[in-house]
Formats: structure tokens, sequence, C-alpha cells
């Protein structure tokens, strides 16, 4: 349905049609930040041996998140006498748009997707780095040290890890001959690719983490060393902005890692099928977000140079090692 | 041509890593820091020139607020430094109730430093499995003493209260829960990569630096000096338990670390041994004239506190109120290596250097 | 990477054990006995020695006595005393020399209030507070 709208005559009507549907999905993500935070909190507390929120909205805390956001959008809007005014003010906005940006993209089941670009994997990893450009603002126009530091911080980390990150996919790219993200769910009709390329999940999924700026790789943010990072000197709805982009990454990165590795909506045997796709997806990103939230109840930050030196010296040369393994294996394979 | 600047970092004296109000000031070049600087005295009290005006009673609550993570040791150092001038003999019912609140307070205190030490590193979950912990040692405290922190147990010639009925045997049951928990610790963080990674030669300084600096405590055996004053130098009891001194040999913050771990080990021990030694009954205080007057002279007495050597020097004039109190805290002398140490490290070798130091600015400032 | 996987098991583990924490303001915290909370005093005890404002570390203990009413009993008894909870620690030493236990600890500690002024507590306030009164005053 999509597909036909973004095909057809330009016009108030589809316009109006295809903005109520961003807005719908829009919807749909910030009642999943609403309550991925309180997941998170909930299980982080669980496993701290506590209890996590449980005063607002019930014994499970249901409505803390969205007693926080209140609180949030009540709060003084504070802006330091030095920063930047206008790059201060926009950073939050940068950072955020492309989170949503490439939710457009990804197909949550086979009906469920708002554009099907032929190049969706590329869209995907090259709108993700504009975040970090919202980010640097940020930490520039605060016009203080430790935002500095850890814009700094920010844009190191993120050109590092997008590398390893394209080339972990590469593999993928290779067997399925495609980089429409439809097609390479399709291709994991009998196998998924988290069986047969291993390697590439792994390097994947550290570097996705990476990018997420998650525990163990929050570097940007560290409160220990820089108290907040890029956003130290944000308050109020602005600094929900980062906050926001950084969840919607999560629900994007977990959505990618499903279609990319986990074979998006299709089920796992396939005598399974009568379950609808959207509830497959919706347990495998529920698995991948809860994995992401075990990492931070248990690692430690990393340091920086580690962090680089990782990068550089152990994951890019497994994932282009993974290329040339899946190239020739897939030669050896045509050859039959 | 390419030039970077050079730029002055405040780190302080409200920042989550510092512990307290502790400034360093930092000259920066990237991450890189080319100068430290600590600036101190923001928690300064002037405890020692209160205590000139203070009878020896009541001076014991001040020394609570001196290292306020382990009061129980500074409570003992005044009250010994006391006994040591008008010449008391403790009970030894109240000596084993010492060396009892004394090594729980080893326990907690570095417990404390275990939780916060890694919440550096970016881990919640340490703080918070440590809390657990130590939360139950603090009870136990609280029964014998009547507080949670500031405890003012200790006065010259015993202890204030009696260990109060089945007192000793929770503590028992206490000792090895907290050794079971101990193990968990050690698989859940020690041996986790990315930790050690972190640690392993980080901050490092050698024998003859730590002895030229003064270090003394977990920071001066992990560079292999076998240097523990309940050993060497044996005050109150500590004579009859069968404990290990803890060392390593690296000198760095890793070593540190695994001193520290092993120091609450053979804290247990003795905490173990005393339960078992413990005298079923005695008098807890000694007698002790209703006002204090130490004879005119002077004294000084010290013991191993969980950060080092705590030291105690009276000088008296025969009068209730002491003429001249000092007392050398550990923490204070433990922190001066840190601008040598930090000299070439990134920002966040800083943190890892600077928590495994284990400074209490209440102790640092006086 | 074992070390990495043994912490991943150690934080599953704590998932489902039991949790030592609780709802504190609607569960109070059980306290000892000798706790020392705010202060319990007891007028008709107080015989005015004031070793107790003596012996305070912090000077926060002022009192003033006033001749007996009865012309026939020597001594004085209290008219006003005073605590001022901005500075008061808590030690227990007022309460350890007082010869006639008038001012004893409770176990109660929340002192928590909108203004300065609340924190000085009179000899009504102080004498009202009677509420998980410690038992055993003396070792």
């Amino acid at each position: 349905m999509m597909q036909d709208l973004l095909h057809s005559e330009p016009g108030l009507l589809n316009f109006g049609i295809v903005f109520a549907g961003a807005v719908l999905l829009l919807f749909v993500i910030l009642g999943f930040v609403t309550y991925g935070i309180l997941a998170e909190r909930k299980v982080l507390g669980f496993m701290q041996s506590r209890h996590g929120p449980n005063q607002v909205g019930g014994p499970w805390g249901l409505l803390q998140t969205v007693a926080d956001v209140l609180k949030l959008l009540l709060k003084e809007d504070t802006i330091p006498k030095l920063a930047d005014r206008p790059i201060y003010i926009i950073a939050p906005v940068i950072a955020f748009a492309p989170s949503f940006m490439v939710m457009a993209v990804v197909p949550l089941t086979d009906k469920l997707q708002f554009a099907d670009v032929g190049v969706g994997l590329l869209y995907y990893i090259a709108v993700t780095g504009l975040t970090t450009i919202g980010m640097l603002m940020g930490g520039w126009a605060s016009n203080n040290k430790f935002a500095l530091l850890g814009g700094m911080r920010a844009a190191a980390q993120m050109i590092s890890y997008e590398i390893p990150l394209v080339m972990s996919v590469v593999g993928i790219v290779l067997l399925t001959g495609s980089m429409n993200l439809n097609d390479i769910v399709a291709a994991q009709e009998n196998l998924w690719y988290i069986i047969m390329q291993p390697i590439a999940f792994i390097v994947f999924f550290i570097a996705a983490t990476a990018e997420l700026n998650r525990v163990p790789f929050d570097l940007a943010e560290a409160e220990n060393e820089l108290i907040a990072g890029f956003h130290v000197e944000y308050s109020g709805f602005r600094w929900a902005m980062f906050m926001l982009a950084e969840y919607v990454y999560m629900f994007a990165m977990a959505s990618l890692i499903t279609v990319l590795f986990l074979g998006g909506w299709l089920p796992l045997f396939s005598f399974l099928d009568f379950i609808p796709g959207a509830v497959w997806f919706a347990l495998k990103f529920s698995a991948v977000i809860w994995v992401l939230i075990w990492f931070r109840a248990t690692f430690p930050r990393m340091r920086p140079d580690q962090l680089m030196e990782m990068c550089w010296k152990v994951l890019l040369p497994i994932a282009i090692a993974n290329i040339f393994l899946t190239a020739i294996v897939k030669e050896i394979l045509n050859l039959f | 041509m390419l030039r970077t600047e050079e730029m002055l970092l405040n780190v302080g004296p409200q920042h989550p890593s510092t512990h307290g109000v502790f400034r360093l000031v930092l000259k920066i070049d990237g991450e890189i820091i080319k100068e430290a600087k600590p600036v101190i005295g923001y928690l300064h009290r002037g405890t020692e020139k209160l205590a000139e005006d203070l009878q020896y009673t009541q001076i014991i609550p001040y020394t609570d607020r001196m290292d306020y993570v382990s009061a129980m040791t500074n409570n003992y150092v005044i009250c010994h430094a006391v006994e040591t001038m008008m010449d008391i003999k403790v009970p030894e019912r109240a000596e084993y109730l010492r060396v009892l609140a004394m090594e729980l307070g080893r326990y907690c205190s570095h417990m404390l430093w275990w939780g916060t030490f890694l919440l550096d590193f970016g881990a919640t979950t340490p703080l918070l499995y440590a809390f657990r912990e130590r939360e139950m040692a603090l009870n136990l405290l609280n029964e014998l003493s009547g507080a949670r922190i500031t405890f003012n147990y200790m006065r010259v010639g015993g202890v204030k209260w009696d260990a109060p009925e089945g007192w000793i045997e929770k503590v028992k049951e206490f000792v090895p829960y907290a050794r079971e928990q101990l193990k968990g610790y050690s698989e859940f963080a020690s041996g986790n990569e990315i930790f050690q990674s972190r640690m392993k030669g980080i901050g490092k300084f050698s024998k003859e630096d730590a002895l030229n600096y003064s270090i003394s405590g977990p920071s001066l055996r992990s560079t292999g000096v076998k240097w523990d004053l309940r050993k060497n130098e044996p005050y109150s009891i500590y004579d009859r338990f069968d404990f290990d001194i803890v060392t390593q040999e690296a000198g760095d913050v890793w070593s540190r670390y695994l001193v520290r771990l092993g120091e609450v080990e053979q804290s247990l021990r003795i905490i173990e041994q005393a339960c078992e030694q413990f005298p079923s009954e005695g008098d807890i205080m000694a007698k002790v004239p209703k006002i204090i007057k130490p004879p005119k002279g002077e004294a000084f007495v010290r013991i191993e506190s969980p950060r080092g050597e705590i030291g105690c020097y009276i000088a008296s004039e025969g009068k209730k109120e002491p003429y001249r109190l000092k007392f050398r805290r550990p923490s204070f002398y433990n922190l001066q290596i840190l601008p040598k140490l930090l000299e070439g490290e990134s920002i966040s070798n800083l943190i890892a250097i600077l928590g495994a130091v284990d400074i209490i600015l209440g102790e640092v400032d006086g | 990477m074992l070390g990495l996987a043994k912490g991943l098991k150690y934080t599953l583990k704590q998932l489902t054990k039991e949790k030592p924490t609780y709802e504190y303001p609607k569960e109070p915290l059980p306290l000892p006995d000798r706790f020392r909370g705010i202060q319990k005093f007891y007028p008709e005890k107080c015989i005015v020695c004031n070793q107790c404002a003596n012996i305070c570390p912090t000077d926060c203990i002022q009192l003033t006595g006033k001749k007996h009413p009865d012309p026939t009993k020597k001594g004085k008894i209290i008219d006003t005393y005073d605590i001022n909870f901005e500075i008061c620690i808590l030690c227990d030493l007022c309460t350890e020399v007082c010869p006639t236990e008038a001012i004893i600890m409770t176990n109660n500690f929340e002192l928590a209030d909108y203004s300065r002024d609340m924190l000085f507590k009179n000899l009504e306030w102080l004498d009202e507070n009677d509420e998980n009164v410690r038992k055993v005053n003396k070792p």
C-alpha cells in the first residue's frame, strides 16, 4: 500500500496519508521508547537486586516514564550564556531526526514497511552517521570542556565503528545479492543469517552496541569521567531529544539486527507460521533489546583507546576476513 | 602548521568520580593529562584545632567524622592513644568487641570501595551488590553501637556497650555468607576482561616511590612491601589471630584491587576467630576516672586503618583537654603521589587511579 | 571472553533472587533498641545538673533551671530545655552522663523539615517525643 502511495501522483491527499502514517509510526516508536525505558529500568533493577520503578502507575511503575517526560517538559530550558545559540538549539533536532528517518526503510513485517528502497541497508547506515554531527554540534556549542570532550569521543567512536559495521554486513549482501531489506529477509527462508554468518553477527552486534552508545561503549556520555559528555549543558526537552534519539536508535538497531540476522518476521520453524509475522518480529526484537539491557547490567565501560584498538585491529580485520571467506564459500558452492 | 592547544580542565569539586569534594586542576592536551594539580581542603573542619577545646570523651564523636567510612578505627586510635598515656589496661572482652567492630568496619569500608571503584568504570551493578552486603554488616554494627556510620562506640578504657544478646551468633552467621558473596564477586567482576584491561598496568609506582611518598595500607602492600601494623606492631589483641598480610608485586591499580579484596577475606578470618575466642563474660570497661586527665607528656600511636596507617599524637599538659592533637590521616598521605601518577595518563585512567587510592575526603581534609 | 560470560551468568542468576529492598516510608525501618535517634526528655526527672550541656561536643543543648516551687524542697527544677538539631550529632553523650536518665534516646530519626527554625526543639516538644523510646539506657 505504502509502495503504491509513494509511486502515485504528488497531491495534498497523498501527502496527508503519508504524513499521518509517519505520525502513527512516531507514536508507535514513542510508545516503545516509553516502555523500553521502563523495561530497561525494571530489568536493571532486578539484576541489581532491587525493584526498579514501582510507585507511579501501580507496582510495575507503568506510568513512570510518562511522569518523567512530563517532568522534563516542565523543566527550565537552560542555555549557557556563552553557548553558540543557534547551533546549541538545533543540535538535538539534528541528533534526533536521522534516528526516525532510518525507520522508514526497516520492514517490520512483509506488509508493514514505509519505503521499500533498493539500497535500504546502505540508506540505513548512511543516515545513522548524521546523528554524530548533532552530538558533535551539541558538544561544541555548549561551550563546556566536558561536553567538547564527549562530542569528540562520540565523533571518533562513530567514525571507527561505522566501518566494521558496514564490512560485517557485506557478507550478507554477498549471499543475498541485494541490499534490499525485504530481499534479505526473504533469503533467510531456510536458514537465518545468524547461523550462516556467525562471525558477521558478532562483529555487527559489537559495532552496533558501539553505535548505540550503550554500555560497554558509552564513552561519549561517560557519566563518571565526563559527567554526561556532550549533553552535559542540556536540560529539559532538549536533553530529552538526545535521550529519545538514543532509544529510537535502539529500536531501529534492534529491528535491523532482527531483519539482518534473525530472519525478520519469518517464524522459527515453518510449521509455526500460523502465528502472525508481527508477533515473531516482536519476539526476536525483544530478545535483542533484552541482551542489550543485560549487557548494561553486567559490563563496565571500555577505555577510548582500547575501543579504537579493538575496532581497527580486531573487528575490521575479522570483518574483512569474513567477506573473503563468504566470497570463497559462495564461489565454491556455485561450482556445483 | 598543525597545532594542538592545551586547556585547563577543572575536575571537581563537584564531580561524580572524586568521591567527595576533591578538586583536580588538569592541564590536558586532548585527553592526555600534561599536569595535574590537586586542590584539597573543601571539607576541612579543623578537627584537630577543635579538639584542643574538648574533653577526651568529646573528641571521640569528632573522629567518627574524619574517615566516615570506617569510623571504628578512628575511635580506636584516639582511645588507644589516651590509654597509652594513662597506662590503662583494657579488659579482654572489650578488646574482642573492639577488634570485631574494627574488622566489620574494615569489611564495610572495603566493600564500599569495591562498589564505588567499579562504579567509576561505568558498571552500576557492583555498587548495589556491595551495598547489599555492607548493609548487613552495618546493621550488625548498628545493633552493637546504635548508629550505622558514626558509631561513637569506643571509650577510653573500653567500649560503651556490651554485645547484645545473640549478636556474636549473628556475626558468626554473617561470615560464611559474606565469603560466599565474595566468591561471587570475583566471578562477576574480577574475571571480567574489560575490568582487567582497564586496571592492569595503570597507575604503577615502585616500592621505593611508595616508601618515599610514605604511602601506607593496601597501596603500599600492592608494591610488595609486607607491612601491616596488625602483624608488625601488634596492637590490641591482633597477635592472637592467624591471618596473612596480602601483598602483590606489580604496584598497579589491579594489584591494589586484589590486595583489597584479599584483605576482606582476611578480615572475615579475623572476625571468625574473634567470635570463637570471644570470652563468655567479663568487664567491658576498665577502671577509669570520670574526668580523664592524662599525665603531662605526649604519646603517638599508630594502627592499621582500611586506608593505611592512621596515627594519633597527643600532647597533654595534664588538663582534661589535650594541648595539641594531631592525626596522621592515611588518605592525605596516600594522595600525595597523585600528580606524579597522573602525568601522561588519559582522563579515563585518571578515574581508575584516583579510585584505587581510596581516598575519603573527610580524612584528607581533616 | 570467558570472564564476560561468567559475569553475564552471575547477573542473570541475580534476576530471580529475592530483593533485599522494601518500600521504606510505607514500611518502617527496623531499628535495634540501641539506635540513637532524637532525644526524649523527662522534665520531672531533671535535676538541672548541667552535665548534659557540658559534655555536649557541639554545644547544642541550652537549659535553664528555676527554684523549686515547693519551698520545703531543695534543688532546682527545669525551666527551659532546648536542643538545636541543626548541630546535634546524636552522639549519645548527653544520655550517658545524665544521672537520672532524664534525657534518653528514641528510635525516631526523621528530622526533615521545611525550615531551619523547626529544628530548634524545646522542652515541650522533647517531652512529647515519647514514641519508640529506648528501653536500655545504661550499659
